[in-house]
């Protein structure tokens, strides 16, 4: 089987496609996608072309453009949730994307899956730009036009893994941001990178730069609107909440007010 | 658990929180909505268990701060009233046991 899990058989000489599925992946979280059919494939491999990574023990993800049928995931699903006519479940050692007519919906269902499954490997995506910066990263975070895209489009050439969903993980008591094939207004692919975490920012647009550390408390509360997450469970909203405790107490923190040019970069800590 | 004889409250089983500095930030995951309490009603929280009354959180209240007896029963109930309007709080009876966190 090569990278893209193409594997032929062919007795009589025919090659005959018995599998097709594509191996990503996303802050060292390795997921194999199982194709139902041709059509997402091309804009798949496109859309995630920097993340092709093949892994022993990767999660296999079946897609599945129709509907879940009726009666939908099994109850033994470990982890569910609709997004529109969209739908994932895990169960075992699978998920299962349901209703997935396009690459978007896709994407959609991936950080979803993505955001559980970060939960016990100490992580959780944010929706932030991660730029690299001295060989650590600048997490930029805030909401929709806060200016994540603007200071990602204000950075370094080939210095962004993302300019829209950050991941971020707790590895040997270090904090590491990813990058992510989840991109915004910047178009830039993501960059399949990491590197410990310099800094989280929160973005506030602002006639002058300025950057003021945050207390942890202050930085929970800026953390916790931009956290994608998508349980309803107490025992992993808990498990969630000490994470970002635990980011918001590790991490130095800061509000950063920037004017809408380079300049802001200046003002940042070393 | 033994019900409060007086109406007592218990935390709201599905409801996530931690104390950070002092204060006390509360998620609501059914409604993905964070509610914050300052240091003196992170104290009442503390001690809403479903088995203290109002009175006798009250009563705790106004041994740890300067405040008198009529005070501290005054804003132990008009907390306790807010935060049930606001389902963080629920009857004591109505939930087995307590669960939660930390």
């Amino acid at each position: 089987m090569d990278a893209q899990g193409r594997a032929t058989v062919g007795g009589d000489g025919t090659a005959v496609l018995i599998q097709d599925c594509f191996s990503l992946e996303i802050g060292r979280i390795p997921v194999a996608l199982h194709f139902s059919g041709p059509e997402l494939r091309g804009a798949v491999l496109a859309r995630y072309a920097a993340f092709a990574q093949t892994r022993e023990g990767a999660l296999p993800i079946h897609l599945d453009a129709a509907p879940t049928a009726a009666g939908g995931p099994a109850p033994s699903a470990s982890f569910q949730y609709a997004l529109g006519g969209a739908r994932l479940w895990l169960n075992g050692a699978a998920a299962h994307f349901s209703g997935v007519r396009n690459e978007y919906d896709l994407d959609s269902l991936l950080r979803i899956l993505l955001s559980w499954l970060l939960l016990p490997r100490q992580g959780f995506l944010l929706h932030a730009a991660t730029v690299l910066r001295n060989g650590r990263t600048c997490v930029f975070t805030g909401r929709s036009g806060a200016g994540k895209s603007t200071v990602a489009s204000l950075a370094p050439r080939g210095s962004v893994l993302t300019d829209e969903i950050s991941l971020l993980r707790r590895e040997a008591n270090a904090w590491r941001a990813h990058g992510t094939p989840f991109w915004g207004e910047f178009r830039a692919a993501g960059s399949n990178g990491s590197a410990p975490v310099a800094g989280i920012y929160v973005l506030v647009k602002a006639p002058e730069n300025a950057v003021r550390p945050l207390p942890p408390l202050d930085a929970l509360r800026a953390l916790l609107p931009n956290v994608l997450f998508f349980s309803s469970d107490r025992a992993a909203n808990a498990s969630l909440l000490d994470l970002l405790v635990g980011a918001a107490t590790q991490v130095p923190c800061f509000e950063l007010r920037f004017r809408r040019d380079a300049s802001f970069w200046e003002v940042l800590p070393a | 658990m033994t019900p409060c004889a007086e109406g007592c409250w218990q935390k709201n089983p599905s409801l996530a929180w931690r104390e950070v500095e002092g204060e006390t930030v509360i998620i609501s995951p059914d409604e993905s909505v964070m509610h914050e309490l300052n240091g003196t009603a992170s104290f009442i929280w503390r001690h809403v268990d479903g088995h203290n009354s109002a009175a006798q959180i009250a009563e705790l209240l106004a041994s740890e701060y300067d405040v008198t007896p009529m005070a501290a029963l005054e804003d132990t109930e008009t907390l306790l009233t807010e935060l049930a309007e606001r389902r963080l709080l629920v009857p004591a009876e109505s939930v087995e046991k307590e669960s939660g966190t930390p």
